[in-house]
């Protein structure tokens, strides 16, 4: 057991005692990972979680997820999450959906063979329910939408980020399996993000453009270029609605998602939208910030500095995956209509490449409900599937096919290549790609 | 005759007559051993270097991080990791603690900064969930990673002392 006398961190009476086994001993070890976790981090205090958790650990793959014998140990002793929590998207066993090649289908059958029992142990330990399965948990048909200010120990870097700087709520970016350690005791540390200082500006980024640039582009280019620290963005303003409307949460998802994959960054404040920066402004910054610059010339640097991984690089495009992450109701509807407009003036009636669109499963529900459009959709040629399109790449078997997405995301973690939605549509449409 | 030098907050270094060189960081997960260094000046991502090493059989821990330039193709289980900082990714709780059961864990972990809360979460997870400790050592400074170099032996100390022998 850890020595209290030897620990920094200010623990409570009812904390000790579950560190000295009053509570059964695998609470015990729990509560010990978390206190050493927030020794680490040079915690003050264990801080009492406010709201459901968002945890990143859907699939049963042996080395992303935590191991059954640990998860069977968890639910023997009882334990369950302080609050009902969502999870990342469901491993891409919906074949139906997917249309992928036999011998892929078999290989993510086999990595998911204890699916089904680690599903039915995360609803023991407090899945709020079968369909809470998104990478967009704040979405309203969804509703894990945590209030400003709220203490939360979330894990997706994606979620993290966007609870952080969107919503105002206040998160460290945990990793896989200490995110659900610390749902069950309810506590998390007090320290980076958590407190006032963490969250202040050590970037200013001046964002010097003359059109809204694509999220995904820009949040790459912004993580790539910090790193680490805390981003103030400047410029935005010009282009969003400061009231934090549908289009703009949803710009500020994707450009948010592209920072956490390009960079350890877990919040950034938008001048006159984000909620801190609505109200502190450049209060915010820290009197020793640093200034970066981005514009068009340094987008299009990045743009064409990605690589072509295809086995055949001049390949025709097979299939295409878009919402990574999970795309919103109303993105759904730009690309139906986008798609549509696209084909008719082309004069076609099917997509030239497979297109597979991923959102959540409530999502997708609501869009279906939508006959006529939804019907069209599927008859130009459209899929839909409530999964991950990035683990369907954990198989290895489709590295190097001729794959193209409009997730920066997906292209960073796998072989498929990258285009902006205007460009996808056209090559959705006419099956070639123009250099 | 040995001549002490203080440089920040809670980091020394010490010069002497012979080339060691004697670095004091904050012990996370302490430990007492030797090994041979492996310096990467990229950050480190657990998943990516460890991708191809999770499945059962593995029988060695080869860094598959092409984006590492100081790492990629190097072996890493037994040696002594040096870095700044991890960068991820997110699953690197569960990839420590499989890395470290399937026993190709590095024997240590050297992090010149603070260490980052991912690689925090893995490393202890392991030591509690696994029970495979990777000595952790934290807050050694700037000037040990300028100093440390892929190939070096070191000791390090159950008080968080790192000497560069």
């Amino acid at each position: 057991m850890v020595n209290l006398d030897q620990l920094n961190i200010q623990l409570s009476r009812e904390e000790k005692e579950i560190l000295r086994g009053a509570q059964g001993q695998v609470l015990q070890k729990v509560m010990e990972t978390v206190v050493l976790y927030g020794e680490a981090l040079c915690a003050e205090r264990l801080m009492d979680i406010t709201g459901p958790g968002h945890l990143v650990i859907p699939w049963s793959i042996p080395g992303i997820s935590p191991p059954i014998d640990m998860l069977e140990e968890l639910v023997d002793a009882g334990l369950q999450t302080k609050f009902p929590f969502t999870l990342d998207p469901r491993p891409p066993l919906d074949f139906e959906n997917l249309n992928l090649e036999p011998a892929v289908e078999t290989e993510i059958l086999e990595m998911h063979s204890t699916q089904d029992h680690y599903d039915e142990m995360m609803g023991q330990l407090g899945l709020r329910d079968q369909a809470a399965y998104t990478c967009n948990p704040y979405l309203p048909e969804i509703g894990n939408i945590p209030s400003r200010d709220s203490i939360l120990a979330w894990s997706e870097s994606a979620c993290v980020i966007y609870a952080n700087s969107v919503l105002g709520a206040r998160t460290n970016r945990n990793g896989a399996i200490m995110d659900l350690l610390l749902n069950i005791v309810g506590k998390t540390p007090l320290a980076d993000l958590l407190t006032d200082n963490g969250r202040r500006a050590d970037w200013l980024i001046e964002i010097n453009v003359n059109e809204l640039p694509n999220p995904q582009l820009l949040g790459s280019v912004i993580g790539t270029n910090i790193q680490t620290g805390v981003p103030f963005l400047a410029g935005l303003d010009r282009f969003l609605s400061a009231d934090l409307n549908e289009g703009t949460r949803d710009y500020l998802q994707e450009m948010g998602a592209m920072i956490a994959t390009y960079s350890a960054v877990s919040l950034f404040h938008v001048e006159n939208i984000t909620p801190e920066a609505a109200d502190m402004g450049r209060d915010l910054l820290s009197s020793d910030y640093k200034k970066c610059v981005i514009d068009t010339h340094k987008l299009e640097l990045v743009m064409n500095s990605f690589p072509n991984l295809w086995d055949d690089p001049s390949a025709k495009p097979q299939k295409c995956y878009l919402g990574c992450p999970h795309l919103s109701l109303k993105q759904i509807y730009w690309w139906a209509d986008r798609i549509e407009t696209e084909l008719t003036s082309q004069g076609r009636d099917h997509l030239a490449v497979e297109t597979v669109l991923c959102a959540a499963p409530q999502v997708l529900q609501k869009f279906q409900i939508d006959r006529k459009t939804y019907q069209q959709m599927l008859e130009v040629g459209v899929r839909f599937s409530p999964t991950c399109s990035e683990t369907i790449f954990e198989t290895r078997l489709c590295t190097g096919k001729p794959i193209i997405t409009n997730s920066n995301k997906l292209r960073a973690y796998t072989s498929a290549r990258f285009f902006r939605d205007e460009d996808l549509v056209e090559i959705l449409v006419r099956g070639e790609i123009y250099e | 005759m040995k001549i002490w030098l203080r440089f920040w907050s809670g980091v020394k270094f010490m010069s002497n007559l012979d080339t060691r060189k004697i670095f004091q960081g904050r012990p996370v997960l302490p430990g007492s051993l030797e090994g041979e260094v492996l310096v990467t000046s990229v950050g480190f991502n657990a998943y990516a270097c460890f991708y191809n090493s999770l499945h059962a059989d593995a029988q060695r821990a080869e860094c598959a991080d092409s984006g590492n330039r100081d790492l990629s193709g190097k072996c890493l289980n037994g040696k002594i990791i040096c870095l700044s900082n991890t960068t991820g990714s997110t699953s690197a709780g569960a990839v420590w603690q499989r890395i470290a059961k399937l026993g190709l864990a590095p024997k240590a972990m050297l992090f010149s900064q603070t260490i980052d809360s991912l690689a925090a979460a893995g490393l202890i997870i392991a030591d509690l969930w696994a029970e495979e400790r990777i000595v952790t050592i934290d807050r050694l400074g700037d000037e040990f990673l300028k100093t440390v170099t892929s190939g070096d032996c070191i000791s390090i100390l159950e008080d968080g002392t790192v000497i560069i022998k």
